[in-house]
């Protein structure tokens, strides 16, 4: 078995639950004959036919909307958003509908919303977003994003068979990154939804990230090794909601100073949930000040030069991470 | 009229004092007994509390300056009540321009106001964190670490930015006070206790009995001779040495006392003591209850030669109670001594020592003592001749109790716990006699316990 590519992952990991579970079906935008804006879906409609694989009209609420319907009647939707910026458009059926039916009802309702977040690929102010925040915000639904091919495929399976709404974000800039190719194992695996995981381990700082900062953290550590003889731990948060608190924790106990970076804005993110757990639980540790990395708070820019600068790059996590190093 | 503040007497042999860092700035409103300032003597370092309330008008003496005991050091403009006399002065910033507008001068007093007046207590707490703040800058992780190893954070500098004291610099404090320290160890560490052990010894006396400090870490000069600056606690205790033995006519006297009874009864008993009050009993209370029984019966052992030739003799016992740290030695005062019971001075042994080792002796810690017990026997030794603690007539060393065959009644002869104790005096107070009469006390009493000995 050869090794895949992050996107191949997802693939897989749709293919291999529709064939273990009749309940499983894809709908969006493209998904069927045109396999799926970056051909995630290719091949499944010849696979699994038209009734199991749904392109849809361009109505983003009309189809999360569908997916929570079939999800009331036993179904195992997963609805892909062919842009996640869009999913704005379906904002009511998720916070209104998907989240609260349960506490409604007592029905579950067991549904994937899926597509590609992020930035990094010069695609402008409506095909960039990181909007994880507004969904972490809201009780009723789990948050989760991969960083590996590994966990693409792990978390994505794990996703469809929770009995809750779920909201998958991949992330566009990993898709084909030919240094996240990867060989999976040939047997069914998931990786458990609220279980963070260690990336690297280090005594001097933990940095807390998700999604592709995970691989710009990565390189950052190694710089900050060699450069200035310091190891930082980094965890894969990989499950927004629930945040395995445990392990942040852990870690921060052990290391005493955190680094929070994320690809979404800084106001009201998921970073700021992390200090004020910090704040609250560990004061007494903290031998810095919970210190952030994150886009400002601007819409998303299209010009290549205001994008690099836009995103946490290198230069600005290294800083951040001496600064908190020396203080 | 202002009140004046004067440089406090921190200990019997203390002349000066230097002020460490002002907590309140000139302007501030103070309360009764909060703390002013921060002294450093040669002996402790302590906060000052103001004496009384009101603003502080006038600061004499500035940081890191060294004035002697009683010297003006700043002073305090009391208002017995604010509300009603306003300051006359809006405290004016550095930068603050005559005010013209009578409208906002008004607004500016109601403000001055309602700080010192109601919530003062909340307002004064405020002031004085900020004050800690600006003093220090430290982590809250490096905060809970120095109170857990039980530093002092003023004597560790920070190797953060702006000098931020972090997880680093503590673990790095404690280790370094694993290791024995030399004395190239300098002054700003005066009174800090380093090892945390506490142990008796001849107050006083100095050198030769201080816990083995260190093996030196001196560089050696080719000669082979190491030019070592003293710390000032250092300085401070040989000039009191000297001037010690410049001053009395020393004259050492000793007993030999049979403590079989305390021994074995300590024997049977001290855990279980220990576990059920939380601290410990040795043979210390017992001297000392013993000394203030000898006390009692020869006052003039609780006694002082003033310079114009008098004698002071003094009713209350209070004994000083030799604390070697690795620094030096530190000798706080028991309040009272014979007012508590066996356990009740053991009890108080503890307090004592746990705050000499939190480096938390108070003012009030290190002054007004009237005796001296000193407990070298810690170290094994058997006999010792202690220097007087000045203005003391007197000081007691307890030497080891150690088993030796003894002749007892009838001439047989028995193995007994056996210890020397030492007495050197003033002779210019005291004669053999009277030495004499109160060792003889000091002993009976020691001897008087039999097996069941009642401590409460």
């Amino acid at each position: 078995m050869s090794a895949v590519t992050y996107l191949e992952a997802i693939g897989q990991a749709i293919r291999e639950e529709m064939q273990r579970d009749e309940a499983v079906f894809l709908l969006g935008e493209d998904v069927g004959t045109y396999g799926g804006a970056f051909k995630v879906s290719a091949g499944l409609l010849e696979e699994f036919g038209s009734e199991r694989v749904i392109d849809t009209p361009m109505a983003e609420d009309a189809i999360i909307g569908s997916a929570v319907g079939a999800a009331l009647m036993g179904m195992r939707p997963i609805a892909e958003m062919q842009f996640i910026d869009f999913i704005t458009c379906g904002f009511d059926q998720i916070i209104n509908m998907a989240n609260k039916m349960y506490w409604r009802t007592g029905m579950p309702v067991p549904m994937v919303i899926r597509g590609p977040s992020g930035g990094g690929v010069k695609g402008g102010p409506f095909h960039s977003a990181s909007p994880e925040a507004w969904f972490f915000h809201a009780p009723g639904i789990k948050v989760v994003v991969p960083s590996t091919t590994y966990d693409a495929k792990g978390l994505l399976k794990a996703a469809i068979r929770d009995n809750n709404p779920v909201l998958y974000l991949e992330h566009k800039l990993l898709y084909r990154l030919p240094e996240l190719r990867e060989e999976l194992p040939t047997e069914d695996y998931v990786v458990p939804i609220g279980k963070a995981i260690t990336r690297r381990e280090g005594e001097d700082m933990t940095v807390l990230t998700y999604g592709a900062m995970v691989h710009q953290c990565l390189k950052a550590a190694q710089t900050l090794e060699q450069e200035d003889d310091l190891q930082v731990e980094i965890i894969d948060l990989r499950s927004l909601a629930p945040l395995d608190k445990e392990s942040i924790l852990e870690s921060v106990k052990h290391t005493n100073k955190v680094l929070i970076v994320h690809e979404d804005t800084l106001t009201g993110g998921i970073g700021a949930e992390l200090a004020a757990i910090l704040a609250e639980d560990l004061f007494e540790y903290l031998d810095g000040p919970i210190t952030r990395v994150a886009a400002p708070d601007a819409p998303f820019p299209y010009a290549p030069p205001l994008e690099a600068a836009y995103l946490p790059s290198m230069e600005k996590i290294l800083a951040a991470a001496r600064k908190l190093a020396a203080y | 009229m202002p009140t004046s503040i004067k440089m406090p007497r921190l200990g019997e042999s203390v002349a000066e004092g230097t002020i460490g860092s002002w907590l309140k700035n000139e302007g501030d409103w103070v309360e009764r007994d909060e703390s002013l300032a921060e002294i450093i003597t040669d002996k402790i370092n302590a906060e000052l509390p103001s004496p009384v309330a009101g603003r502080l008008a006038k600061i004499l003496v500035k940081v890191d300056e060294t004035v002697p005991v009683g010297a003006d050091i700043a002073l305090i403009e009391e208002n017995a009540d604010v509300s009603a006399s306003p300051p006359a002065e809006p405290v004016p910033g550095p930068d603050v321009a005559p005010i013209e507008n009578p409208d906002r001068a008004n607004v500016m007093v109601r403000e001055n106001m309602s700080v010192s007046d109601g919530n003062s207590s909340k307002a004064s707490t405020r002031a004085s964190s900020v004050h800690v703040e600006e003093r220090q800058r430290i982590s809250p992780l490096a905060r809970r670490l120095a109170r857990e190893h039980d530093i002092d954070l003023n004597s560790i500098a920070g190797t953060g930015i702006g000098g931020r004291v972090r997880k680093e610099d503590i673990l790095a404090y404690v280790e370094q006070r694993q290791v024995p320290v030399g004395p190239q160890f300098t002054a700003p560490v005066v009174g800090m206790t380093r090892t945390g052990k506490t142990i008796f010894t001849p107050a006083p006396v100095g050198s030769q009995f201080v816990a083995p400090p260190s093996t030196p870490s001196t560089t050696f000069e080719e000669d082979g001779i190491a030019v070592v600056t003293p710390s000032r606690m250092r300085l401070a205790i040989a000039e009191h040495m000297v001037r010690s033995k410049r001053t009395s006519p020393h004259a050492t006297t000793v007993v030999e006392v049979d403590m079989t009874n305390i021994a074995k009864w300590l024997e049977k008993n001290k855990e279980d003591f220990k576990k059920r009050e939380g601290y410990s009993i040795s043979y210390v209370p017992f001297v000392m209850k013993a000394v203030c029984e000898g006390i009692r019966k020869f006052p003039y052992m609780n006694s002082s030669w003033t310079e114009d030739n008098k004698i002071i003799v003094k009713k209350h016992i209070n004994l000083g109670m030799a604390v070697a740290t690795d620094v030096g030695l530190v000798v706080p005062t028991l309040y009272d001594t014979d007012q508590y019971t066996l356990a009740g001075l053991a009890k108080q042994i503890s307090t004592i020592a746990q705050r000499t080792r939190a480096n938390k002796l108070t003012i009030q810690d290190m002054q007004g003592s009237t005796f001296v017990v000193n407990n070298p026997g810690t170290f094994g030794t058997i006999l010792s001749v202690p220097i007087i603690n000045q203005p003391h007539a007197g000081i007691l060393s307890m030497d080891a109790v150690v088993k030796r065959p003894v002749v007892i009644e009838d001439d047989a002869i028995a193995v007994r716990y056996m210890m020397y104790l030492s007495l050197s005096f003033d002779h210019r107070i005291l004669d053999g006699a009277g030495a004499g009469g109160f060792l003889q006390t000091v002993r009976t009493k020691l001897q008087s316990y039999s097996r069941e000995i009642d401590v409460y």
